[in-house]
């Protein structure tokens, strides 16, 4: 009789336990994959493969400097004059943050030609091309810098400079996230 | 009840909501802040001279280059609140062509960072960038403008681009 009573209350608690677990699982799930559908939609609804990027080199200071943090729109007008845009030569894998200086644009099909500079360098962008290209193209702008924070980026460079900081600072998160209650 | 732990981390997401709060109403106030910058440039001379070895760009040595000298009185003073970083004044040739539309070209440019550095007085300056089109021809243009632009750059916020003033120019024909 008595064994039966303390017995009822264990396996109970053992079974919310389980619960627990798979609810907290969830919920991380939940928080990973609200944060990735944020991420594409503000991708879909700025046209730009990745709307917020850090700043990594200080060529555009004293505009920019490293660790800032950018917020891109790229939609589909045409690039004017002295916008700060984020382009990629053809078959380089990073993107430049830079200013364009000259904007040629063609009468009917609307192609541009542009020439980007950084405001820190005393020359124009034509020794980062790839060897004879002398233009960006408007299909080579992955976006245009609309907004602006300082500093808050630092975290993830130093993040990039040293991949066990990274993985440090994600198995505490992921820890903390399934440990901690509410 | 609460651990040490949890109180940081209530503090911290506290502050830095409240301090992004704060920034998105600093950059909320300061957007169109009123400002009425007082702008002249006064073009001199043009001068076009052919071509220039150019390791990058081989088509320059047979492409037209034009030379211009003109003075700015500008005073920006007015352009900076408490949440502008900088000034890119800059200077455009905007002109069409027979095959471009539009075309625009930065021939000189000015980084401002301080209040007491936005008064301009320069005479007889030249360009600091190359002035040449895409095609090789400068002598044809026609309808050619000297634009004076800044865009302003916050401590946080938004990036804001403003033409202040625009002048009809004729490049020289011969």
């Amino acid at each position: 009789m008595g064994s039966k009573v303390t017995s009822k209350p264990a396996a109970v608690k053992q079974k919310q336990s389980i619960r627990q677990i798979l609810s907290q699982i969830l919920m991380v799930a939940s928080v990973l994959t609200s944060a990735f559908m944020l991420w594409k939609g503000l991708s879909l609804a700025t046209n730009c493969e990745s709307p917020v990027v850090v700043v990594l080199s200080g060529s555009m200071e004293p505009a920019f400097y490293r660790g800032d943090i950018l917020f891109l729109h790229n939609g589909y007008s045409p690039i004017e004059v002295g916008e700060v845009t984020v382009y990629k030569v053809k078959d380089r894998d990073i993107p430049i943050v830079h200013r364009v200086m000259n904007v040629h644009t063609e009468d009917k099909t609307n192609k541009q030609y542009l020439l980007t500079k950084g405001d820190n360098n005393p020359s124009d962008d034509r020794s980062l091309y790839n060897k004879g290209q002398l233009w960006v193209e408007r299909e080579d702008i992955l976006g245009r810098v609309r907004g602006y924070i300082p500093k808050a980026g630092m975290a993830t460079i130093y993040m990039n400079d040293s991949p066990k900081l990274k993985y440090a600072v994600l198995g505490v998160l992921c820890l903390f996230s399934l440990v901690s209650n509410e | 009840m609460y651990n040490v732990l949890q109180r940081i981390s209530s503090v911290t997401s506290f502050g830095l909501s409240a301090l992004m709060a704060m920034m998105f109403a600093i950059s909320i106030i300061t957007i169109n802040m009123s400002n009425n910058p007082d702008i002249s440039v006064k073009l001199h001379d043009i001068k076009i001279t052919k071509g220039r070895p150019d390791y990058f760009d081989k088509t320059s040595r047979n492409a037209e280059f034009a030379r211009l000298t003109f003075d700015i009185d500008a005073d920006l003073s007015s352009m900076f609140n408490w949440n502008t970083k900088q000034l890119f004044a800059y200077i455009t040739v905007d002109y069409p062509t027979a095959k471009k539309k539009n075309n625009n070209v930065v021939i000189w440019d000015r980084i401002i960072t301080k209040k007491q550095r936005s008064t301009l007085r320069m005479r007889k300056h030249h360009n600091k960038y190359l002035f040449r089109d895409i095609g090789l021809k400068l002598r044809d243009v026609e309808g050619a403008k000297l634009t004076f632009r800044v865009n302003s750059v916050p401590y946080f916020g938004i990036m804001q681009d403003q033409v202040l003033d625009s002048y009809d120019i004729t490049m020289p024909q011969i």
